[in-house]
């Protein structure tokens, strides 16, 4: 049924990302951009990709940030391209992946306003993608009621505060709790969403946004080792979805130490290799935990450049969104290395084709 | 230059030089041979990248200059009142060249830094200021618009006259933020919040803080007119003042901390009426002095743009050609003793001379005689010619508009292309200076074979005797209609006449005209696809020649135009035979020649003798047939034999050959700097070559090669003669779309009686007019185009061309896109 309707709205928009998605850094940019001595030769590089003169006009010590920043505003423009081209359900579709950045720029407002940072710079400091007209306002509350009264309830983002009312005052532990029940939320409602979607979509985004559960769900378990947390409210963070939930979830809650999360984790076959030759130094927990996390980011990677190749569906949007922001970490990553002379490291990003 | 002159038929000779260049001059060197554009470098070392090569260092402070060139444009550009730029060719050539060019170029260097520092500095106090302005605008508007709000509050309350500390310092941010008022408190107990506010940004500030403070709050705002220009980027903003009465503290604290947070800017405002219209005449004080500084700086901004844009162009062009001139140089090798560059690039033999001269530095330039080039590049598009091939293009120039003309044979619809491409080429020099767009850019860059189309148009229009589907009586008819029966059928009377050109119009209107018409026109087609591809067959031959390739003429041209002529041929003199013949007078049928065709191959030797056109017709028709037999064994085999045979001789001799003699499609030669293109271009087959293995990859290629070669043709003649029906086909659907064209809206109206019947028939003909114009000759034309270039796309290159090569780019300075 989608090969016969899908391209009367979505057609033309897959085939941009499709074609966006051929301008993705391949391994041979790559090794160019590492062997690179200076951030104008870093310059020199990109301009032979697709990123084109981007950087043409900046004036000549350019910062790591200036590269982040411009590269993120063509991730943005190409967004704003497709949603602005968009029609119901791929322009909800599209919605549901700003909401992600919205979350993080509410957490860091919020997180930022506790703190007493400057609320411009703190403004600067958001995601475009997350950016909404009432934000700016959020620096003025001081609990998360009135939070939600003054700011959130007009937003889209409003369904899934309701759960975390609960929570009174505002400090770090409870607006780590506040994000990551709202991303909980987020997760289980998009999750829902592509399954009301159908077809290949809820196919492919399912699988995507099981790991992404999976994921959180694990972070969350690890992180809380030897916290305040209880263990009965680190269970209510953990999504409802994913492939280590129900069971896995449940003995998660209860894990102590690292080996129980890696023999929930051994239960599914593609999560085994996480925390495969890790295994005999569990001394060093913080090098399992950068492991993983790289581990992490390459399965999500993989997810998404399979998502590629199904057609007629919309995870493509949300595993280009993803893949760009991969490759922007790794160009920033790259930079940062070049420009503070830390060579041995440069190769430590995630290639993505 | 050379006695040769450039000859359209082949490319030009060239020749592949290399250059050795002592470094110090290699700069020079090469900006004299861009002056001359006739050099196209090769890519000396293609495994180096870009960053990594010689003159990366020169290229970045190049591009550097370029940014700050670039930012200089786009600061003229901005300026609302126009900059005067004065032309490259106006200002004085900036000397690059030469002993003195490094200095030249630190100065340039070092003239656009301190430009642009001084452009920019300028450009943050002008921002700076405006920016002071902008806020002392608004505070007006604050202090104005607050006015009235207040005057409506307490029109009745006693107005105290008291002096506050009324240099509220507006200029000062920071002390503003502290100073956000308060109210009085003595006669007025509300205490407010003033400020601006984006106008878009109304709705949710309003909605924001009624959700913040709960409902506690009275709010007023109005617009300001007039809307603020931001000096940077020219992007206008509307605001909107607003004045927030609250009560308590911490409510006003959270409104500004709201207001801020929302890109609101505070202002100042005293309660008191008086204390405001002193703060207003302070502000606008303030305004007329910030407004005298603002605009003297803007003037000395202005006249250091009017200085920079008296040099911008000669800037421009010298970073364009600088930046050309270092990846050119990247191109180059060094020696061992990195002393002198080497240098490898094509060059036309002709122009040999003229280079050496210029790399002697010779004051006198002498004008490199550029390539005459032709505006047909309809050949191109399918193919470059290879080295030294014949060129297509050359032929197409008449057989182009010639085929198209026979799909199009109509005078009308020709007058109308022709008299279109005639004002596009009277008015040449005027269009070209205009954008045309990309549809209409096209048509005029067409122009020259458009006319010609035109023109052949006529022609065949005069042949096929059409003019918008009427008939022209120009001569006597042969056909006398008389017109006193009474019967319904009116027979033609055959009257002795002979109508001397074209088709005669007794035709028209005859209902057997279309019969006739469609046998006259199929058989012209096949008559002239038959020469065409004839003639493209024996365009082979000169290739042949001019590369030694006496192999191919016989074992592929000769095969082929046998079979060809003795199937196709043969059928053509058939057809002409059969138009001489007077069938009325003759004792047979007239005889159908397509199943003529087909029985000489289904049964040959045998010809129903009421059917027989000639005597002696089966006996001519077996020799003929066995011929084409012949033929096909003789072009698949032959060069694959004689492949073998070389490739034996040479191994019985203990050789192991590097470059096959003979190569598969022919596209070979020998002489030894061909190899060395062949090497270049990277193709596969040179460097295959080099392999142990070579031989037998070189013999399997070689019979692969002929054997498809030869499916190709002895099929391709067939559906190659068949597929010039088009010319058939489309001829007559033109003919008879601008006959129902006719008849459905003019036909009917052509005698008008009353003033009706006459408006009816202006709008009628206008109707016809540009349908006869939209679709007739532009969609028609467009169709009969596109036939016409398939058929010389596919059914004439075909046949000999192999358009394997590249175009020339040389290293030259003129400007690709004139208009900057």
């Amino acid at each position: 049924m989608e090969a016969l309707l899908f391209n009367v709205d979505g057609g033309f928009l897959e085939g941009t990302v499709r074609g966006y998605k051929a301008g993705i850094l391949t391994q041979s940019h790559y090794a160019n951009l590492t062997q690179c001595e200076s951030l104008e030769d870093f310059r020199t590089q990109l301009s032979a990709t697709d990123y084109g003169n981007f950087l043409a006009n900046e004036p000549l010590p350019i910062s790591t940030a200036t590269i982040a920043d411009k590269a993120t505003q063509i991730l943005v423009d190409q967004f704003k391209y497709l949603r602005n081209n968009a029609v119901e359900p791929l322009s909800k579709f599209l919605d549901y992946i700003t909401y992600a950045y919205m979350i993080d720029n509410v957490i860091l407002l919020i997180t930022g306003t506790l703190h007493e940072r400057d609320t411009h710079e703190l403004i600067e400091r958001c995601h475009p993608l997350g950016v909404f007209e009432s934000m700016p306002a959020l620096c003025v509350a001081s609990n998360v009621e009135e939070l939600f009264q003054s700011v959130l309830v007009e937003t889209p983002l409003a369904p899934y505060f309701r759960d975390c009312l609960s929570a009174s005052d505002l400090d770090d532990l409870n607006i780590e709790i506040i994000r990551n029940t709202v991303y909980k939320a987020y997760l289980e409602d998009f999750y829902a969403y592509c399954g009301s979607l159908g077809g290949p979509t809820a196919d492919v985004m399912q699988r995507i946004l099981s790991f992404e559960a999976d994921r959180r769900t694990v972070n969350i378990t690890i992180n809380s080792f030897n916290t305040e947390l209880s263990k009965d409210e680190r269970a209510r963070l953990f999504p409802a979805i994913g492939r280590l939930f129900p069971e896995g979830n449940n003995q998660l809650a209860k894990a102590d130490e690292i080996d129980q999360v890696r023999s929930v984790c051994e239960n599914v076959g593609e999560y085994r290799q996480f925390f495969a030759d890790a295994g005999s130094s569990s001394d060093e927990d913080s090098g399992i935990l950068s492991q993983l996390e790289d581990r992490f980011f390459q399965t999500e990677v993989h997810l998404n450049k399979m998502a590629f190749l199904q057609q007629f569906q919309y995870g493509v949007f949300y595993a280009y969104m993803k893949l760009k922001e991969q490759e922007i970490r790794n160009i920033t990553w790259i930079a940062e290395c070049i420009a503070q002379n830390a060579k041995d490291r440069i190769q430590d990003f995630i290639p993505i084709f | 230059m050379s006695d040769d002159y450039p000859s359209l038929l082949r490319s030009e000779q060239m020749s592949l030089v290399q250059l050795f260049v002592p470094t110090e001059v290699a700069h020079d060197a090469v900006a004299e041979l861009g002056e001359l554009g006739n050099v196209q470098f090769k890519d000396l070392n293609p495994n180096v990248n870009p960053f990594q090569r010689s003159f990366v260092g020169e290229i970045r402070r190049v591009d550097e200059m370029g940014r700050r060139v670039r930012f200089f444009s786009t600061q003229i550009e901005q300026e609302k009142d126009v900059v005067p730029i004065r032309p490259l060719y106006d200002s004085a050539p900036l000397i690059v060249v030469g002993p003195r060019a490094p200095q030249a170029m630190d100065e340039l260097d070092v003239t656009l830094a301190a430009h642009e520092q001084r452009l920019t500095q300028m450009n943050e106090s002008y921002q700076k200021l405006s920016e002071r302005t902008k806020e002392l605008i608004e505070a007006r508007h604050v202090l104005r618009e607050t006015a009235v709000f207040f005057d409506k509050a307490h029109h009745q309350t006693d107005i105290r006259t008291s002096f506050d500390d009324s240099s509220a310092p507006l200029l000062q941010h920071d002390d503003r933020e502290n100073q956000y008022s308060v109210g009085t408190g003595v006669q007025f107990d509300l205490e407010f919040v003033a400020g601006t506010i984006e106008r878009v940004r109304v709705p949710t500030f309003e909605r924001v803080l009624w959700r913040v403070l709960r409902g506690n709050l009275y709010m007023n705002h109005t617009d300001i007119l007039e809307p603020f220009v931001d000096p940077v980027t020219g992007a206008e903003t509307r605001k909107n003042v607003f004045i927030i009465f609250a009560h308590g503290d911490a409510l006003l604290a959270k409104i500004r901390k709201v207001a801020e947070s929302m890109g609101a800017t505070l202002y100042p405002i005293d309660a008191n009426a008086d204390k405001r219209s002193e703060s207003l005449r302070e502000v606008e004080g303030r305004l007329e002095d910030l407004q005298n500084v603002l605009y003297n700086t803007g003037s000395s901004r202005r006249t250091e743009l009017t200085k920079i844009g008296e040099s911008l162009r000669s800037w421009q062009d010298v970073v364009r050609k600088e930046k050309l001139i270092y990846e050119t140089l990247n191109l180059f090798n060094f020696d061992v003793r990195r002393k002198t560059l080497i240098a490898e690039g094509w060059v036309p033999t002709r122009d040999i001379t003229t280079i050496q001269l210029a790399l002697r530095h010779a004051t006198s330039r002498a004008p490199a005689c550029l390539p005459f080039y032709m505006s047909f590049t309809i050949m191109d598009s399918y193919g470059v010619a290879s080295y030294q091939e014949v060129n297509p293009g050359l032929f197409a120039v008449i057989t182009f508009p010639f085929l198209f003309a026979v799909m199009f044979g109509d005078i009308g619809h020709g007058f109308i292309i022709f008299v279109a491409a005639l004002y596009m080429i009277l008015a040449e020099r005027k269009l070209a200076r205009v954008d045309l767009g990309e549809i209409m850019g096209q048509f005029f860059y067409g122009r020259y074979i458009i006319l010609l189309m035109g023109l052949f148009s006529m022609y065949t229009g005069l042949m096929y005797n059409d003019i918008f589907s009427k008939s022209l009586h120009i001569w006597h008819s042969a056909w006398d209609f008389p017109s006193n029966t009474t019967d319904t059928k009116i027979v033609g009377i055959d009257n002795g006449h002979r109508y001397s050109f074209g088709l005669d119009p007794g035709w028209h209107g005859a209902d057997n005209n279309l019969v006739f018409v469609n046998s006259y026109k199929m058989k012209m087609s096949v008559v002239l696809g038959v020469i065409h591809m004839t003639f493209a067959l024996c365009l082979q031959f000169p290739n042949h020649l001019k590369f030694k390739r006496p192999i191919d003429i016989y074992a592929n041209f000769i095969p082929q135009m046998i079979f060809l002529q003795s199937i196709f041929g043969y059928l053509v003199i058939c057809i002409l035979y059969k138009w001489s013949v007077d069938w009325s007078k003759a004792t047979t049928q007239p005889p159908s020649l397509l199943n003529m065709l087909i029985s000489m191959f289904l049964s040959p030797g045998k010809v129903d003798p009421s059917e027989q056109l000639y005597a002696g017709q089966p006996f001519v028709q077996v020799v003929l047939l066995l011929l084409a037999a012949i033929c096909v064994p003789w072009l698949l085999v032959t060069k694959p034999y004689l492949a073998w045979k070389d490739m034996h001789k040479i191994k019985e001799q203990g050789y192991v050959s590097i470059s096959g003699e003979g190569d598969g499609n022919g596209i070979h030669r020998n002489s030894s700097d061909e190899v060395l293109e062949g090497e270049e271009e990277g193709n596969g087959r040179a460097i295959a070559e080099d392999g142990d293995d070579g031989e037998h990859h070189d013999f399997g290629e070689v019979v692969i090669h002929q054997v498809i070669h030869t499916i190709e043709f002895c099929l391709g003649c067939i559906s190659h003669t068949a597929s010039y029906l088009r010319l058939w086909a489309l001829s007559l659907a033109h003919a008879q779309l601008s006959e129902v064209l006719w008849s459905m809206t003019l036909e009917a109206w052509l005698e008008p009686t009353g003033v009706f019947e006459w408006i009816v028939l202006i709008v009628m003909g206008v109707f016809w007019f540009v349908l006869t114009v939209f679709i007739l000759c532009l969609m028609e034309g467009l169709s009969a185009f596109l036939h016409a270039l398939r058929l010389h796309w596919v059914e004439a290159n075909s046949k000999h061309f192999e358009g394997g090569g590249y175009a020339f780019t040389p290293l030259t300075f003129a400007n690709p896109d004139s208009k900057e």
